[in-house]
């Protein structure tokens, strides 16, 4: 999140859009209370009328898989605002801030002019070559811009000429959206575009898990952007995460494409550091970026030396040749869908399961558990004997034809270990253990600790290429400690042996070492940050509690907080300032890099967005697999033709081997389905279905109909159906509701089906999983699966 | 020796005491509601005696019904019939349970208007203690609580009128004086007799009837 | 010592039911084996391990999408006419100093009178079906708690402040204030507990009349109550009384009298 929790109480506007925060981030919406408590107004988008609807001020239906046309209209809405009435808008953010006024190759075309898709698109690859979605660059290197906004290259003219094809009426038609709802909605978030006012945008799994997900976020982010609310106290986009520590498992790397800290994963062709090191590192002539990625060298070689100590020298390039290489697209290749396709083919042995229940939560269960079947072992590290670690007895199998070898380590709960949570306000915070494991349970830490200390072991035996192994630092004490792996992960100054300070101190020529760069500082001589309880809340009150915990990175509460102010330093919003350029100095949280404000000292000073080589916040987005701006596509299943073009879905999403033998049809599966959590269950359901105080809470898997499809079906409320999709069915209670209505669609009457996925085989309760109807196809940048938008049918049991 | 006529057969007396014990019982677990009773009524095995006596206490007088129907028609016969001697019985009542003054009742029969007063009652509450009674056990999920509720107004006023005519009945039979001359009429519930002198005095008319048998 | 209260406000409450399960946790009470029943709602009613649960209402409202749906708390009120109180026979339950209505297990005897006689239907009661032994449960506001100065566990885990504990008074501002803010989106918000039952010491603020949020419009102590504690009671133990003394007086006169006859005999 660009922003922490305690800001969304500064907030003028809140849009729950894709999330169900009264659901699923209960304690969060304590502080949606608290700014609507301040006049903030509540809106909340959603295919059904949800716990967090109820609370909004304004609520507005949308067909599942529709967001980008939502977005896509309110941005349109804001430019044709812009137009006409700039005073309403902070106009000096979106000329100095976005790349708004850069211009754009002009062999770019995109979806008005292609038919929904952008210039260079290699449809059999399913990929896009993305030179032309390019800055025109001057004489000396650097991006050329028109600040008038008038040069028909300019990200802004392209942009509006892209949206320009979203109207109101449009966007009606595409979403189900009632259109005076929809302009009440324009109307009311466009509104923090005002100087001094702010709006928030909150997403979760609805926004994400689409073929187009990432395009999702992108449009929230250029919406946000013309409304100057990044970088702003009570703006921000908030990626609300579904556990307490996902935010530290994505900063730590547990994904396919990624080092720790967000550094690229090595593939084929990076034969040495330096070639690594050259795809990867981005380089600017322009003077007034800071270009903070050309780093990028210092902190790949610390965390090589973390990794492998003294074993990493300069003559081996830091012991880069150690580390496994990736021979293409890493999401495509090794993200979920893939790694269960390869199971299903029989490539893949073995699986470790640390925390994870696939055989509820993956698409396509059915698949999945089958996919298991053909595992040689399976190791289940949880607190329950959860449904994957019981797949091989699973209703309907017979385990004498199952051979995989089943490991289940019982593991220790988060009050039953020490260590860090890093949530998704960015903060990394220690918590203790209050209890002991019980019986033989370990903490993960332990865990893996024994594991890498036995396969060392066995390494040491020879083998094939043992140096990657025999080579690693493996160091965390005995038994392991959380602390000292804490240490390992802020990094130290190899030559005097202590604590690094922060990043600032790392370097690419092997004397620092840092486990994840973004963490560095949370622990360093002055002590261990992420203990700290200081709830002062200084100077300016708007909710930093700067000195309670620690936050990546350098303790910045809020990300790019340089453009929360003008151009001389003064906020925008001065009640709620971030931070404030005074007597020569910044005040108020860390700022994104120290650099003056541009009128105090037009050479020091660096442009706001550090982490960008071009120093500014992109509307045009040329760093994605799927397009430079968002643009609607149905999800891979869907009840209508695309209204906006003839491309159905998006030409580069991800595609599991089997899913286009089983991809259903509107004609067989005529509704709209979409799943979603409870408040009363946590996730796949051992951590909840195993209490029988939340058990008695929701004991049963039930879908949610609207009346009329009831009455239409012959469905009593509490009776029973069977619902399927092409790749499954199950029978479950019906819940008949107002609080789902068919929607128009295209002139067509749409119903959707709404239904949480919290059930399977083990625990006190037991149900169906609603992930066995879901398909195995993903979004074309982080391959998350499409859980959020499927075809199914639905009759009486 | 002294002469004693038969009075109660022994059925009748087995009935008498199974059906007193019930009552007692029952008065001694219902008093909880009234009397305070702290702990000793703790974890309500009142309720599980109350229930039990009840249920005696419902079948004792029903079961000798049965197994003595002569008798008790008979005595229900009696219980019924009202007349002029127990207006008379009214009008000496006063002199002769306070005065003591025994020339004032006119002789009565085997049950006098006091007895029969004592029966009627019972025949008359014994129905609301059974109906409400069933009603809180076994109907109060099923009924809206405005029946349970009157049911435990009944269910009392019932028990107010019977335990109060309860005490009468014992003070009479056991403790006034005149109750224990000749013998007294205790033992007609004991050993089923009670002595010429008795039966003459207390009950005239009945020593009457059965002396020219 | 000034008396407490929970103010429940419903436009603030998500029902995420936070305050059921802590309750639970706090009083170690069993989980229930329920089913659903085409709800969000369960357990279906409060019962001996379940001293509070959320109401869940969908009604047709103006408001964009057309629908609105309700949460409300379900709980003991702690009445300040509480009829529980009037009508328990052992003295079992009563007020605590603090204003809220306690009991003492001990002292039940499981009669049941409480849960009969409650207008809000809370007190619930378990034991054997055969022994009829059995004793009640309900809310008694984490007495153990707030006498200690914490709030009722309920209250501590409520995530949006729909939930707030402190001095009645106070309490009764705040909520009269909350109903003037909403007035104008919704002209029928109430304070419900101000004023019902000598007033509650668990106060609603409601958006919509409280029969549309399943509670009842001017809650009373039950005739039926009245007319048993404060008549029949009464009189029970005025006649057992007078039937004693009488008893008394009568055995006093008739043995004087006999004694006198006796004597008279034998002098004779």
């Amino acid at each position: 999140m660009t922003n922490g929790w305690n800001d969304i109480a500064n907030s003028d506007c809140i849009l729950v859009i894709g999330a169900n925060c009264a659901e699923n981030h209960p304690a969060a919406f304590g502080h949606i209370m608290t700014a609507k408590a301040r006049g903030a107004k509540l809106i909340s988008v959603d295919p059904r009328f949800t716990r967090t609807s109820a609370k909004a001020d304004i609520y507005a239906p949308l067909r599942s898989g529709t967001d980008i046309a939502f977005i896509n209209g309110m941005i349109k809405y804001v430019i044709d605002d812009i137009e006409r009435n700039p005073s309403n808008y902070i106009m000096t953010y979106i000329l100095e801030y976005t790349n708004a006024p850069f211009l754009i190759n002009p062999d770019f075309k995109g979806p008005a002019e292609l038919d929904g898709i952008f210039s260079g698109l290699n449809a059999d690859a399913r990929s896009y070559n993305t030179a032309t979605w390019q800055y025109q660059l001057d004489e000396n290197g650097v991006p050329k811009r028109d600040k008038t906004l008038k040069d028909p290259n300019c990200v802004f003219q392209l942009m509006k000429k892209h949206l320009s094809r979203y109207d109101v009426d449009k966007v009606s038609k595409i979403t189900g959206t009632p259109k005076d709802v929809y302009l009440e909605i324009c109307k009311t978030f466009a509104a923090t575009g005002k100087t001094g006012k702010a709006g928030n945008i909150l997403y979760a799994m609805g926004t994400t898990q689409h073929t187009h997900g990432t395009q999702n976020i992108r449009a929230y982010a250029i919406l946000s952007l013309l409304l100057a609310n990044i970088g702003v106290s009570g703006g921000g986009i908030y990626a609300m995460r579904g556990e307490h520590n996902v935010q530290g498992s994505t900063d730590m790397a547990l994904l396919a494409h990624i080092l720790p800290g967000y550094l690229g994963i090595v593939i084929n062709k990076d034969v040495t550091l330096q070639d690594y090191l050259k795809r990867l590192t981005p380089t600017t002539k322009d003077p007034l970026s800071a270009n903070w990625w050309g780093n990028y060298p210092k902190y790949v070689v610390s965390l090589l030396k973390a990794w492998y100590g003294n074993g990493a020298t300069k003559d081996n390039d830091f012991g880069f040749g150690y580390l496994p290489k990736v021979s293409g697209n890493a999401t495509a290749l090794h993200s979920w869908i893939p790694l269960f396709e390869a199971m299903n083919k029989g490539t893949i042995k073995g699986l470790f399961c640390f925390g994870q229940n696939p055989a509820v939560g993956g698409p396509n269960s059915n698949l999945e558990r089958g996919a298991m079947d053909k595992l040689e072992w399976l190791v289940v590290a949880d607190l329950w004997e959860t449904e994957t670690a019981a797949f091989w007895k699973r209703p309907g199998t017979n385990p004498v034809n199952i051979k995989t070898e089943v490991f289940v380590l019982p593991a220790a709960c988060h009050y039953e270990k020490e260590g860090t949570v890093s949530n998704s306000s960015r903060w990394v915070q220690w918590r203790y253990k209050a209890a002991n494991p019980p019986g033989e349970a370990m903490a993960d830490l332990e865990i893996i600790d024994e594991l890498g200390r036995k396969i060392k072991e066995v390494y040491k035996s020879g083998g094939k290429y043992t140096d990657p192994i025999l080579k690693m630092t493996w160091d965390n004490g005995h038994p392991a400690s959380s602390d000292k792996v804490l240490r390992e992960i802020n990094g130290h100054d190899l030559t005097t042996g202590k604590l690094v300070t922060n990043f600032v101190s790392l370097k690419d020529d092997g004397t620092t070492s840092c486990g994840e760069w973004v963490y560095c500082g949370c622990y360093n001589e002055e002590g261990n940050f992420t203990k700290r309880r200081d709830l002062n809340d200084t100077p300016y009150k708007i909710g930093l509690y700067s000195k309670w915990t620690w936050c990546w990175p350098l303790n910045r509460r809020v990300v790019y907080n340089r453009a929360s102010v003008d151009l001389n330093g003064e906020p925008w919003d001065k009640e709620h300032p971030v931070i404030w350029w005074k007597d020569g100095k910044w005040t108020g949280d860390v700022p994104d890099g120290g650099f003056p404000p541009m009128s105090v000292d037009p050479k020091a000073t660096r442009l706001p967005f550090i982490m960008r080589n071009e120093g500014v916040a992109r509307l045009f987005g040329m760093g994605l697999a799927d397009g430079p701006f968002p643009e609607h596509y149905e999800p891979w299943e869907s009840p209508v033709k695309n209204p906006m073009s003839g491309t159905q879905i998006n030409p580069t999403c991800i595609i599991g081997a089997s899913a286009p033998g089983q991809r259903g049809t509107s004609d067989k599966y005529p509704y709209v389905a979409t799943t979603y959590r409870l408040v009363e269950h946590w996730q796949t359901g051992p951590m909840s279905r195993n209490l029988s105080w939340l058990c008695e809470l929701q004991p049963d898997m039930f879908v949610e109909i609207s009346e009329e499809l009831a009455k239409e079906k012959g469905v009593a409320n509490g009776g029973k159906v069977i619902v399927e999709s092409a790749r499954g069915q199950f029978e479950a209670i019906a819940l008949v509701t107002k609080r789902l209505k068919p929607m128009n669609v295209d002139g067509k009457v749409i119903h959707e089906i709404g239904m949480p996925w919290h059930w399977g085989y083990s625990g006190l309760v037991t149900g169906p999983s609603a992930n066995v109807l879901t398909p195995h196809v993903g979004d074309a940048n982080t391959a998350i699966p499409e859980y959020k938008a499927f075809l199914c049918n639905l009759k009486k049991a | 020796m002294e002469q004693r006529v038969q009075k109660y057969t022994k059925v009748a007396r087995i009935f008498h005491w199974v059906h007193t014990a019930a009552f007692i019982l029952l008065v001694i677990t219902g008093i909880f509601l009234y009397v305070n009773a702290g702990l000793v009524a703790q974890d309500s095995w009142s309720r599980l005696v109350h229930r039990i006596a009840a249920v005696i206490f419902v079948l004792a007088p029903l079961m000798q019904l049965i197994a003595n129907t002569r008798t008790a028609t008979a005595s229900l016969k009696t219980a019924l019939t009202w007349g002029k001697d127990d207006l008379d019985w009214v009008m000496a009542m006063p002199r002769y349970y306070f005065l003591v003054d025994e020339e004032s009742m006119p002789p009565q029969d085997e049950m006098n208007t006091g007895q029969k007063l004592w029966y009627f009652i019972l025949l008359v509450f014994s129905p609301i203690f059974v109906i409400t009674g069933i009603l809180m056990w076994f109907f109060k999920d099923i009924l809206p609580s405005g029946v349970f509720q009157w049911s435990i107004f009944f269910h009392d006023v019932a028990f107010i009128v019977v335990f109060l005519m309860f005490l009468v009945h014992v003070y009479l039979g056991v403790i006034h004086p005149l109750m224990r001359q000749h013998g007294g009429s205790f033992s007609a519930m004991v050993d089923g007799t009670v002595t010429e002198d008795y039966a003459k005095s207390h009950h005239g008319k009945w020593y009457q009837r059965i002396a020219k048998k | 010592m000034a008396e407490k209260a929970i103010l429940f406000d419903s436009t603030k409450c998500t029902a995420c039911r936070g305050c059921m399960v802590a309750c639970k946790q706090w009083w170690g009470l069993e989980g229930e084996k329920t089913q659903n029943f085409g709800s969000y709602e369960n357990p279906p009613d409060l019962t001996y391990n379940t001293w509070i649960k959320m109401k869940f209402t969908e009604i047709e409202s103006k408001r964009t999408g057309g629908v609105d749906w309700l949460f409300t708390r379900r709980s003991c009120m702690h009445c300040t006419d509480a009829a529980c109180v009037k009508v328990c026979p052992s003295g079992a339950l009563y007020h605590a100093p603090l204003g809220n209505v306690a009991y003492n297990n001990d002292l039940c005897t499981g009669c049941g009178y409480c849960a009969e006689f409650c207008p809000f239907n809370v007190p619930k009661l378990q034991g054997g079906a055969a022994t009829v032994i059995r004793k009640m449960n309900k809310c008694i506001m984490c007495i153990d708690r707030i006498s200690n100065n914490q709030e009722p566990s309920c209250v501590k885990t409520c995530p949006t402040d729909a939930l707030v504990f402190g001095a009645r008074q106070n309490l009764v501002n705040t909520g009269k204030e909350r109903v003037q803010e909403l007035k104008s989106t919704y002209p029928n918000a109430y304070l419900y507990g101000e004023k019902e039952l000598g007033g509650l010491h668990v106060m609603y603020v409601l958006t919509q009349l409280p029969q549309v949020h399943a509670l009842p419009t001017n809650p009373e102590v039950p005739v039926t109550a009245i007319a048993w504690k404060d008549v029949l009671k009464p009189a029970g133990y005025a006649l057992a009384g007078l039937a004693v003394i009488g008893l008394g007086l009568n055995y006093l006169a008739a043995r004087a009298n006999a004694n006198a006859k006796a004597e008279s005999k034998s002098k004779h």
